[in-house]
């Protein structure tokens, strides 16, 4: 072409320029954690109070959770796997059946439109409020699995539904030139086109997944779970036991809401960020 | 016709490739009415009209995309699909999928025609080098320009070895000698391997610097205002005398637009 390989600017030195920003970020990342840290130990000297225990004690108490378990002996290990694993069952079946369920009722509008009346309303129905009928339901698994299913979910679908609006008639023009199958328009124009908003939608689920988790260990019936572990603790008054559980929570669903945000990173690279 | 046939530039055009005989409309806005023409076998068919005429329409259906509400267009004597026959489509508007880098998109209708992965390489980058996206193959369309943009959208068309290339104002969106370039280029294709064209352009100077034959559309709904045969020999000098003529006599036609001709008027048929 006129003048051949003219870079575009800003790609020039691309690695380095990539890479930069990212490790300024864990470092401030780093630095807000310890200066939080900081504070909340300071605020326990000024308070000094059995209730409000800081960081050292809780760092005590989760050393002394991980190792010698809580006081029915079972490990924070144990407990973190069995929520975790709750989570991931309920959360898999909202987004196996909430993508394709999405992407259906988008592409037929009708069968929304139709159905609606029965569907909707279930989303107003917080998972929490479906507690007591699931311990009658059912047990073990299904009944952690079930509730965290209706509360991933509405994001999973809603998502999915409304980003089919999205995909735009000229792309999909493209490849009826070209004598593309229905099939084919779906997994290459209208799945690259949503992707972005099923991604959003299953972080949005996420969240509503680990909130709905702990409500239901709460109930009981049980002996494994953050959640029971907090319980637990909450009625022996042992404050620091329990701030480890909720610790714990945060930093299991931001672990996963980083895998997430990795799988968006590496997905979405023709994707362009706005800034103002 | 018989122009060309006489000047002996190309193999006279005998069978028609494409017969058109529609009639469409959006909801209550007529957009064409009883409009009938043919495109010859391998004819490079140029197609002028105001803005708004129905052009864009007219090709969308010509590529069996868009059902008219009326007739039919057949490609030679069976009615177009899209799915049997080999169509390409260069849109008027920006047309590359954000989630393809360069390659790919130009990739898009030899994947979807099922051809075999070295012959797909062969071909993809043979017209990559040709509408010289060589050091973009990886880029995506954000990264790149307008007009970088709309040379993917050129080559992912000239890439499967269409029957029947339909065009939208493709070169508008490009400086002046890439856009002489990229002429020259679909008629370097065109004329290597014979298909049929047909090319909208309100450029009268390139619609006659490309077509056998350029049709003028009335405003809507939409009728044959003229018929301009353009028996030069290729490669064409703008400069020519012949050539300004023909332009002349062209740009005369366009003034005179807007007003509707009459129901059964004869279309001027102008040969020099
Ligand atoms: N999907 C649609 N629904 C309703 N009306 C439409 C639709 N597409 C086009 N039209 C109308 O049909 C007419 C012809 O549109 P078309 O895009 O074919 O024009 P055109 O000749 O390509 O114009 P231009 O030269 O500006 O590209 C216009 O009046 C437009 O408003
Ligand atoms: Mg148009």
């Amino acid at each position: 072409m006129n003048g051949g390989p003219v870079k575009v600017s800003g790609d020039a030195g691309k690695r380095s320029a990539r890479l930069a920003p990212a490790v300024s970020s864990a470092l401030w990342n780093a630095a807000v954690l310890c200066a939080a840290l900081a504070a909340w130990q300071l605020l326990t000297l000024v308070v000094n109070s059995r209730f409000l225990p800081g960081p050292v004690a809780i760092a005590r108490a989760f050393v002394d959770l991980a190792v010698n378990g809580d006081t029915g002996g079972r490990t924070l290990w144990e407990h973190s796997v069995a929520s975790v694993e709750r989570v991931l069952v309920g959360f898999g079946i909202a987004v196996m059946l909430g993508v394709p369920l999405g992407l259906l009722m988008g592409l037929y509008g009708r069968v929304y439109a139709n159905t609606r009346v029965v569907l909707e309303p279930f989303r107003f129905i917080p998972p929490i409020a479906w507690i007591p009928l699931a311990i009658i339901f059912f047990s073990g698994m299904t009944r952690f699995a079930f509730l965290i299913f209706l509360g991933a979910f509405f994001p999973v679908f809603t998502a999915a539904l409304i980003g089919v609006r999205r995909v735009e008639l000229i792309h999909r023009k493209v490849a009826l030139v070209f004598g593309a199958s229905k099939g084919w328009i779906l997994a290459h124009i209208v799945v690259p086109t949503v992707l972005p908003d099923i991604l959003g939608g299953m972080r949005v689920g996420l969240g509503a997944a680990w909130l709905t988790i702990v409500a239901a260990e709460l109930a009981g019936g049980i002996s494994l779970g953050l959640g029971r572990m907090m319980s637990n603790y909450a009625e022996l008054v042992q404050v620091p036991q329990v701030i480890v559980g909720m610790i714990l929570i945060g930093a299991l669903g931001f672990l996963m809401n980083e895998v997430l945000l990795l799988a968006e990173k590496f997905l979405f690279r023709w994707r362009w960020q706005v800034t103002l | 016709m018989t122009g060309a046939a006489s000047l002996g530039a190309r193999a006279a055009p005998s069978t028609s490739k494409v017969e058109v005989d529609i009639s469409h409309r959006y909801g209550p806005l007529v957009v064409h009415e009883e409009l009938r023409f043919s495109v010859m076998e391998n004819e490079f068919l140029c197609v002028s009209g105001p803005s708004g005429c129905g052009k864009t329409t007219l090709l969308d259906i010509l590529a069996g995309i868009l059902q008219p509400s009326e007739g039919q267009v057949l490609i030679d004597g069976r009615p177009v699909d899209p799915k049997r026959d080999r169509i390409s489509f260069v849109f008027q508007e920006p047309s590359t999928l954000p989630w393809l880098n360069v390659w790919d998109n130009v990739a898009t209708g030899l994947r979807i025609k099922k051809v075999a992965t070295p012959v797909m390489r062969r071909k993809v980058d043979e017209i990559i080098e040709i509408v010289g996206l060589r050091d973009y193959e990886t880029y995506y369309p954000h990264q790149i320009s307008g007009g970088m943009k709309q040379r993917v959208a050129i080559a992912r068309a000239f890439a499967i070895d269409a029957d029947l290339i339909l065009m939208d104002e493709p070169f508008v969106s490009l400086d002046q000698p890439t856009r002489e370039r990229m002429q020259r280029e679909v008629l370097h294709i065109w004329e290597h391997r014979r298909r049929t064209v047909v090319f909208v352009t309100h450029n009268l100077e390139e619609a006659v610097f490309l077509g056998d034959r350029v049709v003028v559309l009335s405003s809507k709904p939409a009728r044959i205002v003229a018929e301009i045969d353009v028996p030069l020999a290729r490669p064409r000098n703008p400069l020519s005398h012949e050539f300004t003529h023909i332009r002349a006599t062209c740009a005369d036609i366009m003034h005179t637009l807007g007003v509707r001709p009459p129901r059964n008027a004869t279309i001027p048929k102008v040969t020099s």
